[in-house]
């Protein structure tokens, strides 16, 4: 999108204070005011001024792919509340004609506003979140009811992003030990699968004191899933599962 | 690869927004944490209060004179509602799964707030 294009009297412009952190050349990270012209005779996304901004400053690095909510590339922290600057509308987050952008809270910064997920994704390895079967492959495939199916909406539908996991202050001071409502909620979503047989050795993996009991209920990752998903429900379920099974 | 991880981290808690549940959550621990301290000077004056028809003369008038006595007495009373309340709340959801949802969750933390506002009211009236 090229501000050149579009008459004079649909542009305003806007202050994006940014986040910016270059390990070669900063010793620490701070803050830059980019103005950028967006236009105003129709809503774009934070996504979009960001790569208005890129036009004014090369260095300036993000990750993003897909741009419609789908990959989970670009999430990041909007004026202090986790999201995805794809699907985040600039007119939603726009104060008095300013924009504040850092990298989602708690991880490594890489550069700029691209953060290391390797905590976040250590953490989602360690719930398998793959279908764990131990009985003989049938002829055709593991069948469900559409009950059964119905169980896992509102899990399958997460894309990783990380939004909730780095809004979690439980998550923030023990990301190598608490699993973080990510993880906990992929943990749900083949926990609740009819056709997974791990069950008991799952819950068996996520009883200790911080797996899984270090959630208090803050819902900070409720109140930011850009899909919508809850995991405070997820971890519930878990949580009741572990105290009403039997053990062997 | 570096031994030390020396990149930074964005983890200032000043800018990334609280919302009302993140906020009735941290303030159960604090207020937890408030009253457990306050706990010896409660209990002092629970005891003091036992030990003779005098000294609880004595302590009633201290009570009723020292502005700093009836302001430790008041904070600790609406952080002891507040703590009480917002226990409640974690117990719903625990046992019942209530206040789950981002609107239920958030309605109740409202009326946690409400509640402990009403009861604050009410000990201003009844402690100074």
């Amino acid at each position: 999108m090229s501000a050149a294009a579009i008459p004079v009297e649909h542009i305003k412009t806007i202050t994006m204070s940014i986040y910016r952190y270059d390990p070669t050349v900063d010793k620490k990270p701070y803050m830059q005011d980019i103005v950028v012209e967006i236009p105003t005779d129709k809503d774009i996304m934070v996504l979009d001024a960001l790569h208005l901004a890129k036009n004014q400053e090369p260095s300036l690095s993000y990750r993003r792919s897909c741009r419609e909510g789908v990959c989970g590339s670009d999430g990041m922290n909007i004026n202090g509340k986790n999201g995805l600057a794809c699907v985040t509308p600039l007119s939603e987050v726009l104060k008095r004609g300013k924009i504040t952008l850092r990298p989602m809270p708690g991880l490594p910064v890489v550069r700029d506003l691209i953060v290391d997920m390797k905590q976040f994704f250590d953490q989602l390895e360690k719930v398998k979140p793959y279908l764990i079967t131990k009985s003989d492959s049938p002829d055709m495939e593991r069948k469900q009811t559409p009950e059964e199916r119905e169980e896992l909406d509102g899990l399958y539908e997460c894309i990783l992003c990380g939004c909730c996991s780095t809004s979690c202050p439980s998550f923030w001071w023990n990301p190598d030990k608490f699993l973080g409502p990510a993880a906990l909620l992929q943990s749900w979503r083949f926990i609740a699968d009819s056709r997974d047989e791990a069950t008991e050795e799952r819950l068996d993996d996520l009883e200790d004191a911080f797996s899984l009991y270090r959630c208090h209920g803050i819902m900070n990752c409720v109140s930011v899933c850009p899909k919508g998903l809850n995991p405070t429900e997820a971890i519930s379920n878990i949580r009741n599962k572990l105290l009403t099974r039997e053990k062997a | 690869m570096i031994e030390k991880d020396n990149r930074p981290v964005n983890l200032n808690l000043l800018t990334i927004s609280l919302p009302i549940i993140g906020l009735s959550s941290i303030l159960h621990r604090i207020s937890g944490l408030a009253i457990f301290f306050s706990f010896p000077l409660v209990v002092w004056l629970f005891s003091v209060s036992l030990k003779s028809e005098e000294s609880f003369v004595v302590l009633t008038n201290l009570l009723q004179s020292s502005f700093l006595l009836k302001t430790m007495t008041y904070l600790i009373l609406v952080g002891f509602s507040y703590h009480l309340l917002a226990g409640f709340k974690k117990l719903l959801s625990d046992a019942f799964g209530i206040g789950e949802t981002l609107e239920s969750g958030r309605l109740l933390s409202w009326l946690v707030f409400g509640a402990t506002f009403v009861m604050a009211i009410y000990f201003l009236t009844v402690v100074f």
